[in-house]
C-alpha cells in the first residue's frame, strides 16, 4: 500500500491556525537595486532545510535497538537488531542509511534528539504549521525564516525553495522567499520579452493579492536572469563516484538546483527543499526504508557534490519533519502519530555526535507518544544566532536559549 | 463569485436539471485492469488516470453554467482525497459524481454520502480502522478539515469517532470497483461521547452529530468564504452562517453570489492553476482532451501542483500566495503560448485593433485592466495572439478580483 501523500511544502495553514502572509510586493526596482548578481561573500554560513512532510518514523530511523521496549511494542514492523548500523548510546541507524552512518564516522552528522514543543499536536496541519512558525501557543500568519527575511534587506535571492510553491516558513510580513522550479526557467525573447516583464509593474491601489501577481512576474524575471546561466553548466558531479546514482528521485533533482547554485556564487542564504510520503498508517516498512534512505542517500550526494565546492565547509543542512510516530504499532503494520523526534544536522559546521537525550519508549504522554528532552525552538535559536547571525529572540519574541550545536559557537 | 461579473450573478444560480454543455460528454468507464501503478512505471502516467482528469476538464470548460463544476471543485479540495494513494480510476470517478449530486445540496447528505465514500476511507485508512486497534485517521481529519474545524473537538472525541467510524471493509477488488462494504458486525457498538452527545453510534449517527454542530454551520461558512473571496482574512459577517443554518449548501452559495464583499476589491484571489486553465480554455473555446498533446497540460498542471483527483494531502489545494510564485508564472508563460496557439481568437482578432484591449477584458471575465497592464496590452493590440498570450499573464487575469 502507497502511504499517504503528504509530500508537498505547499502544506497549507487551513483553518483556525490563520493564513499565509501575504508578502508585501517589492518593485522591480527594488529588486533590481539589491544587487542579487552580487556572489555570496566567502565563508557565509549557507543553510539547507530539508522538510520531510507526513511525521518521519523517528523509531525506525534512529533504532533503540538495545531497548526491549522498542520490540516488544513493534512486533512485526521493528528493525532487526542484526541489521542497524550501531552508532552508540543503544542507538543505530536503520540498515537502509549506511550513507549517512558515513557522515556520522565523519563526524559530519550532528542528531539532536527528542525535538518537540510543549502541548504536542497530533494533526499534520497543525503541528507542521508549529515547526514552520516556530509558534507553538498561538497562530502567526509568518513562518520563521520569513521573519528573519524581515531583518534583512529586501532581496528574492535571500531564501529560496525548490519546486513550485513557497513552504509557509517563508512567509514573511515585509519579503518572503522566493520559489524556483528544480529545472530553472526559460523567458522569452524579445519584444514579448519586454512586453511580459512590463507585466510586473507594480499598479497602485490594486488589491494585495494583485500586486502578488505582479511581483511573481517581476521575481521570475529577475531570478531567470540570474540563475539561468549556471544551469547551462550541467549538474555538479560528487566528489565520490559512487554516490553519482544514488538517492530518492524527487529529492535529487531539488538537491542538484540547489548545489549548482550554491557552487555558482547564488546569494541565498537559506534553501528549502522537500519530500512527503512519511505517513504511514499501515504497511510500514518498506515504504518508510525506501524513504530515509532514499534521503539518507540524497542528502549524502549533495555534500559529496558541494565538497568539490569552495563553499565545502559552509553548508549546513538540517533535516526536520513535524512529528515522530508512536512507540506502539498499530493493527495494519503501521504506526499512528507521535510526538518528538529527531532533527538531523549534516556538514562540518555541526560538533557531530548526539545533542539531547533519547526519549524514554516507557515513560509516556497521556496518548502513547514519547516526551520531548529538546525544544525546537532551541535548534532554530542555533541556526539563526550561529549560521544567520541574528538574535534568536528577535525571530522567536521571548526566546534566548540555543544549542551547542555548532563548532564555531 | 469574485471575479465573476456582477451582472452574470443572477444567472450562475440559474443551474439547469441537464446541462446542454456537457450532455454529450460520456463518463468514461475503467476496465478491470489492475492499479495505476501496475499500468504504468508512475501512477502519473497511467491511460486511465489522463482520460479521468481530461473528462473533468471537459466538463468544468463546456458546461454552459459553470457553477455545478466549479462547487465540484470546490469540494474535491474540501474532501481532498488523492488517487496517489487510492491508485484505481474507478473510486476516484465514483466519489466525484457523489460530490458532483451534492454539490449545492444538503451538507449533512453530503456528509453522510462521503462516509460511505470508498475512496475517502481508503486514503484515510478507515477500512484499517478495527474495534482492537482503532485507527484515528479519519476520525481526526473529519473533524478537522471536514465538519468542524481545528480546535472544535478534543483527542477524546477523535478516540471516540474512530469507534463509531469502525465496521467498513474494503478489500483489493472492491477498491478497484469503488466499492465499500459495512459491516455490524466488526463494528464497535459501546458507548462513546462525542462531542457531548453519548451513546452507541453507527458511523451515519455520528456524522449527524457532527453536521449538527454549530461549529460545522460556521466551518463550512468560513470554508466558502476562504476559498471564494480571501484566504486571508476572515468572514467579515454571519451572512454565509445564516444562509446555512440548515446545512443548504445551495442557500450559502447563493449567500455568497450576494454578498456585499463582491464588488469590494479587496477580497482579491489568486486563480488556481486548474481554474485559470479552465478559463483561459473557455474564452478560447477549447476542449482540453482535444488538444493535440494533452501531456502538455497535464504536466503543466502537475508542476504547478494542482492536478485534478491529485492534491496533495487532505487538507487540499493552498490559496493564493502559493499560486504567485515566480515559477508559476514560469508554467503560466509556457502553457498559455500553447493554449493560445491552439484557441480562437476570433471574440478579440474580427475587432479593428484599437476596441482589442478592452474587449479582451470582457472576453477574458476581467473587470477591467490597470493602467501598467492597459498599456501593455495596448502595445499589442496589432498582434491578437500576443495581445491574448499577454492577457493571460495579466495581474488582473491571473487573480479573480
Amino acid at each position: 500500500m502507497r502511504c499517504e501523500d503528504f509530500s508537498r511544502r505547499d502544506f497549507l495553514k487551513l483553518t483556525g491556525a490563520g493564513a499565509m502572509a501575504a508578502s508585501l510586493p517589492l518593485s522591480f526596482s527594488e529588486i533590481a537595486s539589491a544587487a542579487v548578481a552580487t556572489p555570496l561573500p566567502a565563508k557565509t554560513p549557507i543553510v539547507v532545510l530539508v522538510t520531510l512532510y507526513g511525521g518521519n518514523d523517528g523509531l525506525n530511523t534512529l533504532v533503540p535497538y538495545l531497548d526491549s521496549t522498542y520490540y516488544s511494542s513493534r512486533p512485526g514492523i521493528s528493525v532487526d537488531q542484526s541489521t542497524v548500523l550501531p552508532l552508540g548510546d543503544g542507538l543505530g541507524f536503520n540498515p537502509a542509511m549506511k550513507n549517512f552512518a558515513s557522515l556520522w564516522n565523519a563526524k559530519q552528522l550532528t542528531i539532536v534528539r527528542g525535538v518537540s514543543y510543549p502541548n504536542p499536536n497530533l494533526s499534520h496541519f497543525s503541528s507542521m504549521a508549529i515547526w514552520q512558525t516556530a509558534s507553538p501557543a498561538t497562530s502567526v500568519s509568518t513562518g520563521w525564516i520569513g521573519r528573519w527575511l524581515d531583518t534583512q534587506p529586501l532581496n528574492p535571492m535571500l531564501a529560496v525553495s525548490v519546486g513550485s510553491t513557497m513552504p509557509p516558513a517563508f512567509a514573511g510580513a515585509k519579503q518572503s522567499g522566493s520559489v524556483m522550479p528544480a529545472t530553472g526557467f526559460k523567458l522569452p525573447t524579445g519584444t514579448a520579452l519586454s512586453q511580459f516583464k512590463s507585466l510586473g509593474a507594480q499598479t497602485a491601489g490594486a488589491s494585495s493579492v494583485t500586486q502578488s501577481a505582479a511581483l511573481s512576474i517581476a521575481n521570475l524575471y529577475q531570478m531567470a536572469s540570474t540563475v539561468s546561466s549556471e544551469f547551462a553548466a550541467g549538474v555538479l558531479k560528487p566528489v565520490d563516484p559512487t554516490l553519482q546514482n544514488v538517492g530518492n528521485s524527487n529529492l535529487n533533482p531539488q538537491l542538484d538546483a540547489v548545489a549548482t547554485l550554491i557552487s555558482a556564487g547564488a546569494p541565498t542564504r537559506v534553501w528549502e527543499v522537500s519530500i512527503g510520503g512519511f505517513d504511514t498508517h499501515a504497511d510500514e516498512v518498506a515504504t518508510q526504508n525506501a524513504l530515509i534512505g532514499g534521503v539518507s542517500d540524497s542528502v549524502a550526494r549533495f555534500m559529496s557534490q558541494i565538497a568539490g565546492t569552495k563553499r565545502a565547509n559552509d553548508v549546513t543542512v538540517v533535516i526536520y519533519t513535524e512529528f515522530g510516530r508512536r512507540v506502539k504499532a498499530n493493527a495494519a503494520q503501521g504506526t499512528d502519530h507521535g510526538t518528538s523526534n529527531a532533527v538531523y544536522v549534516v556538514g562540518k559546521s555541526g560538533v557531530g555526535g548526539f545533542i539531547g537525550d533519547e526519549p524514554s519508549l516507557t515513560q509516556l504522554d497521556a496518548t502513547g507518544n514519547m516526551l520531548m528532552t529538546t525544544d525546537f525552538r532551541d535548534v532554530y535559536g542555533s541556526i539563526l544566532e550561529d549560521l544567520l547571525a541574528t538574535p534568536v529572540g528577535q525571530i522567536i519574541p521571548g526566546w534566548n536559549t540555543k544549542l551547542p550545536l555548532f563548532t564555531s559557537k | 463569485m469574485a471575479g465573476g461579473v456582477p451582472s452574470a450573478q443572477a444567472s450562475i444560480l440559474n443551474v439547469p436539471a441537464v446541462d446542454a454543455g456537457v450532455s454529450n460528454l460520456s463518463t468514461p468507464t475503467f476496465a478491470k485492469i489492475g492499479s495505476l501503478v501496475s499500468k504504468a512505471a508512475k501512477f502519473q502516467d497511467a491511460l486511465e488516470y489522463y482520460q479521468l482528469v481530461f473528462w473533468w476538464l471537459d466538463r468544468m470548460v463546456l458546461a454552459d453554467n459553470a457553477l455545478p463544476e466549479r462547487m465540484t471543485w470546490f469540494w474535491h479540495g474540501h474532501w481532498a482525497t488523492a488517487i496517489s494513494k487510492v491508485n484505481y480510476a474507478t473510486p476516484m470517478l465514483t466519489q466525484n459524481q457523489v460530490l458532483r449530486q451534492n454539490a449545492l445540496g444538503n451538507f449533512n447528505t453530503m456528509a453522510q454520502s462521503m462516509i460511505n465514500d470508498c475512496a475517502l476511507q481508503y486514503w484515510l485508512d478507515g477500512q484499517q480502522n478495527y474495534v482492537a486497534a482503532p485507527n484515528e485517521n479519519l476520525s481526526r481529519e473529519f473533524m478537522e478539515l471536514f465538519a468542524l474545524g481545528v480546535g472544535n473537538y478534543s483527542q477524546a472525541d477523535v478516540t471516540a469517532l474512530a469507534k463509531s467510524f469502525t465496521g467498513y471493509k474494503i478489500t483489493a477488488d472492491s477498491l478497484e470497483a469503488g466499492v465499500i462494504t459495512y459491516t455490524p458486525k466488526i463494528h464497535d457498538t459501546s458507548t462513546v461521547s462525542i462531542l457531548g452527545t453519548t451513546g452507541a453510534f453507527s458511523p451515519q449517527d455520528a456524522v449527524a452529530v457532527l453536521t449538527s454542530q454549530k461549529s460545522c454551520q460556521d466551518f463550512i461558512a468560513q470554508r466558502l468564504w476562504f476559498r471564494f473571496y480571501n484566504s486571508s482574512s476572515p468572514q467579515p459577517d454571519s451572512t454565509l452562517s445564516d444562509a446555512f443554518a440548515t446545512r443548504d449548501i445551495g442557500a450559502a452559495v447563493k449567500a455568497l453570489v450576494y454578498h456585499a464583499a463582491l464588488s469590494d476589491s479587496l477580497h482579491a484571489q489568486a486563480k488556481s492553476p486548474v481554474e485559470w486553465f479552465v478559463s483561459a480554455c473557455r474564452a478560447l473555446s477549447i476542449q482540453p482532451s482535444t488538444l493535440p498533446t494533452q501531456s502538455t497540460v497535464f504536466s503543466a498542471l502537475a508542476r504547478m501542483g494542482n492536478t485534478p483527483f491529485n492534491p496533495p494531502n487532505v487538507g487540499g489545494w493552498p490559496p493564493d500566495e502559493f499560486w504567485l510564485g515566480a515559477a508559476q508564472a514560469q508554467e503560466r508563460i509556457n502553457l498559455s503560448q500553447y493554449l493560445v496557439s491552439h484557441g480562437n481568437l476570433s471574440p478579440i482578432s474580427v475587432l479593428p485593433a484599437k476596441q482589442r484591449v478592452a474587449a479582451a477584458a470582457m472576453w477574458l471575465g476581467v473587470a477591467g485592466w490597470g493602467a501598467t497592464t492597459q498599456q501593455v496590452l495596448t502595445s499589442a493590440a496589432s498582434d491578437p495572439a500576443r495581445l491574448a498570450w499577454l492577457a493571460l499573464n495579466a495581474p488582473e487575469y491571473v487573480v479573480n478580483q
